[in-house]
């Protein structure tokens, strides 16, 4: 965990939302903040399922403040980096975007080459213990590929691809992140966000080695796993509240009872309100006194 | 977990049938039919976005080189109930991070190599900004063309692409002269998507769109670029502009609601979520103030004429059911039938037009794949959608509602759904209905909102045939006593 200090996470706002592009940033906060958030970008590699999902990672506000909190991150307004970047670019910084862009299509081009390679030397293996069928098989198999545009494949040579001794035309690519666009993060979070409401529950839970996620497929605010979602099923399923706030006893007991339906409790929880008025902003210092509990249907 | 999967998106409304949506005619792989059947078998089990095992879809994309995925390839792992501390546990979360990180870190690579599939995108935010688009196209050509959007197009589409056959739309009726003519432009949605399935670049522009297409003989022109761009140097390839990242793209291309020429995040995961669905799916048009206020007003009286007429005359006070000899059950009830009921009818009975108000509105209009589907032409559409934010609304209330569905057309059930035993399909169904999208943070889920026609299925009808031994009496029986009872008492008071 020390070893994260040096690592800013860019927390991307667009239009009020907060993303992650970054796949080391991703896998940082997952790792050091026990932040798994949702992964809600269309996966390039096979872009007609539901079930596996790429970046952009789309956090809570309460994760964005956390890691700002924590020192960990900092908040970019994407749009005007951008248009401020886009429409005004000094040489160096569009030749330092361009120069990446090429190493990244030369690392593409290589791949490529390299899965050429390891293909080719396949057939020629296919070829001398069988002589008789050696167009077919490859053939068959690479054919419905390449119509489809991309995947993490190598292509059946490409037309570019069979000029190699001049520079070839290099393969387009879309980069993930524009990092080397943008300016370097300024030290102090230049944008703030506002304290959400569910931000004490939140904090506490995240405090405890808890992940969450959104509660929207069970009915609460959160879903609560006791650790990584990848190896654990959710434990609880969780609302916020205010400290005073009077609760309904049907919402527990209709939260009470799906929770205990879908093999989770229902967890619900507020914190006290400062008396000094001392609203810590900063690290667990600041966090106030929370209490939680759990509901359990006991069906007597 | 039995709720678990009911909250499924996947298997939610959108997909009633769930055999039902077959792949996206653009994308004919050999794994696609496979996915959907994956949708449908494999989300059984799945809890939702949290559990994905990256390790098996990277086994799966390693495995697809020889064969199509099946869908029993990419199932979701085995997981723990807690922590116990073993090596074996640590390792095998590391091993999905790891399958995470791998998976993720893959850069869109556009190999067409100048010619051929590459489709590049051009963002010019400004070109449509002034433009008018009235009902000229619904006035002139009838229904033939749907509205375009045209203000909120940003994106010029170079060269052709599969998936211009589904998107995008090229504006017509303009003077020759003008630059990019005939050309596609995306709206802000077409353009993320397919940025983000990897089938668009999109690139900055450094010149203008006037440099980039010259108005006349396009073609050629834009032929020549490419092939400049085979032979030339990098350095003249970025002359004209530079590729974007999906960051920028996003940056760009997603706004607050109703900015123009973007969309807003939470309708953008909707619509991606149903694109890779297989679903088509375009923006609804703008509702048209239709002077429909006035037939609706004679309906309704109408309605109450015909109620007037229908329902027995009820004396201010003594027994709701007359004494006297009944012969049938429906002459009780039909005197008891003292509230008015609902009736759905093809116009809004309301007297006040409903208006939407931006949650609850008609958002984007859904069909299912099918062969013939165009961009410009295609039938009704087969969902109407609506997409709320999680947080930032509730339930919807009844005015909100009322006017949801009055803005959807009436969709009446089969017609083969007839007779005693398919009520409950016709009461589910309802007279419209509405999809409502809730998004939380990325997480979405589809509900149905359907008119119920309760008032038009006359539970009683049935009755009268009790003696006879028809089978419809033996089924409505032990309801009917209860119903008995009360009319006993009505009659005894």
């Amino acid at each position: 965990m020390a070893a994260s200090t040096e690592r800013q996470i860019r927390i991307s706002r667009v239009a009020g939302r907060y993303l992650v592009f970054d796949i080391d940033d991703v896998v940082h906060i997952r790792r050091h903040y026990g932040i798994c958030a949702v992964l809600t970008g269309t996966m390039p590699q096979n872009p007609t399922q539901n079930l596996f999902l790429g970046l952009p990672v789309e956090l809570h506000a309460e994760e964005a403040r956390l890691l700002v909190d924590k020192g960990a991150g900092y908040i970019a307004d994407e749009l005007t980096d951008h248009l401020s970047q886009l429409s005004a670019m000094d040489t160096s910084t569009r030749k330092a975007y361009l120069q990446h862009l090429k190493q990244q299509r030369r690392n593409a081009q290589q791949v490529f080459d390299e899965e050429k390679a390891k293909v080719q030397a396949k057939h020629q293996g296919k070829r001398k213990a069988k002589p008789a069928a050696v167009a077919e098989p490859p053939a068959a198999v690479t054919e419905p590929e390449e119509d489809t545009s991309l995947f993490d494949t190598p292509k059946p040579a490409a037309p570019p691809l069979s000029a190699p001794p001049k520079e070839p035309s290099l393969p387009g690519v879309t980069p993930t992140t524009s990092s080397p666009l943008l300016p370097a993060p300024t030290p102090p979070s230049p944008v703030s966000i506002p304290r959400p409401a569910n931000y004490p529950l939140y904090q506490y839970l995240n405090a405890r080695g808890y992940y969450t996620t959104p509660g929207l497929r069970f009915g609460g605010d959160y879903s609560v796993y006791p650790g990584d979602p990848f190896r654990y099923h959710a434990h609880y399923l969780a609302n916020s509240y205010g400290w005073d706030e009077e609760v309904a006893m049907l919402d527990l007991v209709a939260s009470g009872r799906l929770g205990t339906a879908v093999k989770k409790s229902f967890l619900f929880g507020a914190e006290k309100p400062a008396e000094e008025g001392a609203t810590g902003g900063g690290d667990k210092g600041g966090e106030g006194e929370v209490r939680v509990f759990c509901i359990e249907w006991a069906g007597m | 977990m039995p709720l678990d999967d009911d909250d499924n998106p996947a298997l939610a409304p959108p997909a009633p049938h769930l055999s039902s949506p077959s792949p996206l005619p653009t994308d004919k792989t050999a794994a696609a039919a496979a996915t959907d059947e994956l949708t449908a078998e494999d989300l059984i089990e799945d809890e939702g976005a949290a559990s994905q095992d990256f390790r098996a879809f990277a086994a799966a994309l390693q495995f697809r080189k020889t064969a199509g995925v099946s869908a029993q390839t990419i199932r979701r792992g085995e997981k723990d109930f807690e922590a116990h501390g073993t090596r074996a546990q640590a390792d095998a979360l590391e091993q999905s991070r790891g399958a995470m990180r791998d998976v993720l870190s893959y850069t869109r690579v556009h190999s067409g190599g100048g010619k051929g599939n590459l489709a590049r995108g051009w963002f010019f935010p400004g070109w449509w900004e002034g433009y008018r688009e009235e009902e000229v196209e619904e006035g002139k050509e009838g229904e033939k063309k749907p509205f375009g959007f045209v203000r909120e197009r940003v994106v010029v589409l170079e060269g052709s692409s599969v998936a211009s056959q589904a998107l995008g739309r090229a504006v017509t009726g303009q003077a020759k002269d003008r630059p990019a003519r005939g050309r596609d432009w995306l709206l802000p949605e077409e353009a993320l998507y397919l940025v983000e399935r990897g089938s668009l670049d999109l690139w900055w522009p450094l010149k203008g769109l006037e440099e980039l297409f010259p108005p006349d003989g396009t073609a050629e022109a834009v032929k020549e670029e490419s092939e400049e761009d085979d032979e030339d140097d990098e350095v003249d390839e970025y002359d004209a502009g530079f590729p974007l990242s999906l960051q920028a793209a996003y940056a760009l291309l997603i706004g607050e609601d109703g900015e123009r020429g973007k969309i807003s995040l939470q309708k953008f995961q909707v619509y991606s979520n149903l694109k890779r669905c297989g679903y088509n799916i375009l923006r609804a048009p703008p509702t048209v103030n239709h002077p429909a206020t006035k037939p609706a007003t004679t309906t309704l009286w109408q309605w109450f004429a015909s109620l007037l007429t229908t329902t027995p005359h009820h004396p201010p006070y003594g027994p709701l059911v007359r004494p006297g000899l009944y012969r049938s059950y429906a002459s009780i009830y039909r005197q008891m039938a003292l509230l008015p009921r609902h009736i759905p009818s093809a116009t809004p009975t309301t007297t006040t037009p409903p208006t939407t108000h931006d949650p609850f509105t008609i958002h984007f209009h859904v069909w299912k794949s099918a062969q013939k589907w165009t961009k410009l032409r295609h039938p009704p559409p087969d969902f109407q959608l609506a997409v709320v934010d999680a947080q930032a609304s509730s339930v919807p209330t009844g005015a909100e509602i009322t006017a949801l569905l009055g803005a959807t057309p009436p969709a009446p059930g089969k017609p083969e759904w007839t007779g005693p035993g398919r009520i409950y399909a016709r009461l589910k169904h309802g007279y419209r209905n509405v999809l409502v999208a809730v998004v939380d943070h990325g997480v979405i889920n589809y509900m149905r909102f359907a008119e119920g026609t309760f008032g038009a299925e006359e539970v009683y009808g049935r009755f009268d045939f009790r003696g006879g031994g028809g089978r419809g009496g033996k089924k409505g029986g032990g309801r009917n006593n209860g119903g008995w009872g009360s009319v006993d008492c009505e009659m005894d008071g």
